[in-house]
């Protein structure tokens, strides 16, 4: 083993709360080492359902989540204003809903006091003909709607922007490196040893850890006699290859929950559910009764639902904090942070709870208590510091298309994920080969993403840029994406062949629940494109 | 108390973010314009519309249908022979719909 390196703050989890924690703390000049087991974003962030949003259901028991939530949102848009997107949601009201439109409206004017601190529109109130029109597909027992505006993002991209950032100002970060313990001095945890990508064993000493572990939080706590008490939720998504409405839709679930159809860019994501977990963190399964809950709530509102093909469902725990007696979906989403010293385990910081929305701002007050207990004085910068990208005006995407000889949707999808970094990304002989066509992915991009931005794996490149996200689901772009990731990190010819099996393998998880919903021809066709492989 | 219609300010609010609406029939016809499986076998049977080969189309510029407007200079041009296109799709896939669509879209 190596000398250990030393550091003011090693930051355990690369979530986009670690990840944003890890940004905060190198932008106040301290040094910063952080540390993921899995792929950025590989957790709980990456299973969300792509949104910074308000959460206008914790109106009703948790009014400051809310509040500050938005307030984070308005943040967040503001520094990554490239990577963000208005997400449009219409709110059909059926006979017999527990809300009824007036109700409902009444809601939305309260939530309407909040939209200014995420720079979003308030509310519309719609007949049933007007929900109809503008969203044919709506049911035709509609009584009315509202209209209710959030913001999505890619939390992948989101948050490898804010490890990129953490690295140009001096972090160290290294993702597939999974601490096993943490070092100690009598109770004092100085450091962790960390086994890296390669298997190899290291240690580095840090004046403060930092526990940003999500779900996993207790267990980094108990390495050092700490307690960290989270009631872990699981909730799943449905994965639809395209847009298949006009606006995003809200409905209520057979038990009178609050489910959203979010529409994205190129794809929808239906969800979300929200149950005690007690299984295996690292191995969490999507139940066939799952994706049926969600399906018979949609149908309601968009009867024509399972008309679509779903390509594949999405998997989470939500590291909600402990709460007893209180149903899954009446738990808060507020976090705390947590200083160990009253345990004994001084130089030991765990951030727990929270949601996406409010990464920013949990990072920014983990980060206080750190330099509080570094005695560093520095300010918060990352309210108004733009992430990468996002400095400066786009340009519009079928000039950056035509100078580099792609397609102006090959352009766009570039500007969104790159935003002004995406002209740099493109100066490369290969791009205007295509990879991945249904993104599209540019085998420029994905060799920029293994070059310097910590592709490891085909399942690293679907987080980084959407590898095998669309229709297809990787049959008609996995082999050729191997040979173009192998080429730069020096992989062999079986290395490749691996690789591609160990992708297709995960992906098969993701995907079993729902081939029954016509999923099966894409299936047989992905099975003939790579036959022999998985023999 | 009689309500005034806000429709009118939903679209033109929403405008330009590129939420742009399906037509009713389009709508009714949509699962089927987006089954693609991206086989390839239409790019086989037909070429390009503009410079957008055909499996492109219907698998990544269907996938959109809000925003395409920034991507109109792709689908300027010719068209293949969709009819044919259409004919080699083993899911059966309209492709003459799913281009005019597109287009229609494109054209904002």
């Amino acid at each position: 083993m190596s000398a250990p390196s030393a550091h003011d703050v090693c930051v355990i989890g690369g979530g986009v709360t670690g990840a944003g924690i890890a940004r905060d703390l190198s932008l106040r000049g301290l040094s910063v080492l952080l540390l993921e087991k899995g792929d950025w974003g590989g957790g709980t962030t990456g299973s969300s359902s792509w949104m910074i949003h308000g959460g206008p259901r914790y109106l009703e028991f948790d009014w400051d989540t809310t509040r500050l939530s938005c307030e984070d949102a308005g943040h967040i848009v503001t520094i990554a204003r490239h990577m963000v997107y208005r997400v449009v949601f219409i709110i059909p009201v059926l006979p017999h809903d527990k809300n009824n439109i007036e109700r409902m409206e009444t809601a939305m004017e309260v939530y309407d006091r909040f939209q200014p601190l995420k720079k979003a529109h308030p509310h519309v109130r719609l007949t049933p003909e007007e929900a109809r029109q503008v969203e044919p597909g709506l049911a035709s027992d509609i009584i009315g709607a509202v209209t209710m505006e959030e913001w999505g993002v890619d939390p992948h991209r989101l948050v490898f922007a804010n490890v990129q950032d953490a690295i140009a100002n001096g972090a160290r970060a290294l993702n597939h490196t999974r601490v096993v313990d943490l070092l100690r001095d009598g109770g004092k945890v100085i450091g962790v040893r960390y086994r890296g990508s390669d298997g190899s064993m290291s240690e580095a000493r840090a004046k403060v850890v930092v526990n940003a572990t999500g779900p996993w939080a207790p267990e980094i706590g108990r390495m050092a006699g700490a307690e960290v008490q989270l009631r872990p939720a699981k909730g799943i998504h449905i994965v639809y290859p395209h847009r298949i409405s006009n606006f995003s839709i809200s409905c209520e679930s057979i038990d009178g929950r609050d489910l959203l159809m979010v529409s994205h860019a190129g794809f929808t994501l239906l969800g979300t559910t929200d149950d005690d977990f007690y299984g295996d963190l690292d191995s969490v399964d999507v139940f066939q009764d799952e994706v049926d809950y969600l399906l018979q709530a949609f149908e309601r509102v968009f009867p024509a639902i399972r008309d679509y093909r779903p390509v594949r469902t999405t998997t989470g725990v939500r590291p909600t904090l402990f709460k007893w007696r209180r149903y899954e979906d009446q738990l808060s989403r507020k976090y705390e942070v947590i200083d160990h010293i009253k345990e004994g385990a001084d130089g030991l910081v765990t951030i727990a709870g929270g949601k996406l929305s409010m990464y920013r701002l949990m990072a920014e007050e983990t980060s206080d208590a750190v330099c509080t207990k570094l005695g560093h004085q520095a300010p918060c910068v990352t309210a108004t510091r733009p992430l990468p990208g996002n400095e400066a005006e786009l340009e519009p995407a079928a000039e950056l298309a035509r100078r580099n000889g792609v397609s102006a949707l090959a352009a766009m999808r570039l500007q969104s994920r790159h935003g002004t970094n995406a002209d740099a990304v493109l100066k490369d002989v290969r791009a205007g080969r295509m990879v991945c066509r249904c993104e599209p992915i540019t085998e420029a991009e994905l060799a920029h993403a293994s070059r310097h931005e910590q592709v490891r794996s085909l399942a690293d490149a679907f987080r980084r840029v959407g590898l095998a996200a669309g229709p297809c689901a990787g049959a008609a772009c996995v082999m050729r994406a191997a040979e173009v990731i192998g080429n730069e990190l020096g992989w062999s010819a079986s290395i490749r062949c691996d690789a591609v099996r160990e992708f297709v393998r995960g992906a098969w998880l993701g995907r079993v629940p729902v081939l029954g919903h016509s999923g099966w021809a894409q299936e047989e066709l992905a099975q003939g494109a790579l036959r022999g492989l998985l023999n | 108390m009689r309500q005034r219609s806000q429709i009118t300010t939903l679209l033109e609010l929403y405008r330009p973010d590129g939420i742009s609406a399906l037509q009713p029939d389009e709508r009714e016809r949509h699962p089927k314009l987006i089954g693609c499986i991206n086989c390839g076998l239409c790019a086989l049977a037909a070429g390009r519309m503009g410079s957008v080969r055909l499996p492109d189309l219907a698998a990544s510029y269907m996938r959109l249908y809000a925003r395409l407007g920034e991507a109109s200079s792709d689908v300027e041009g010719d068209s293949p022979d969709l009819e044919r296109a259409a004919a080699a799709c083993p899911v059966g896939v309209p492709l003459p719909e799913v281009a005019a669509i597109v287009r229609r879209l494109a054209a904002g």
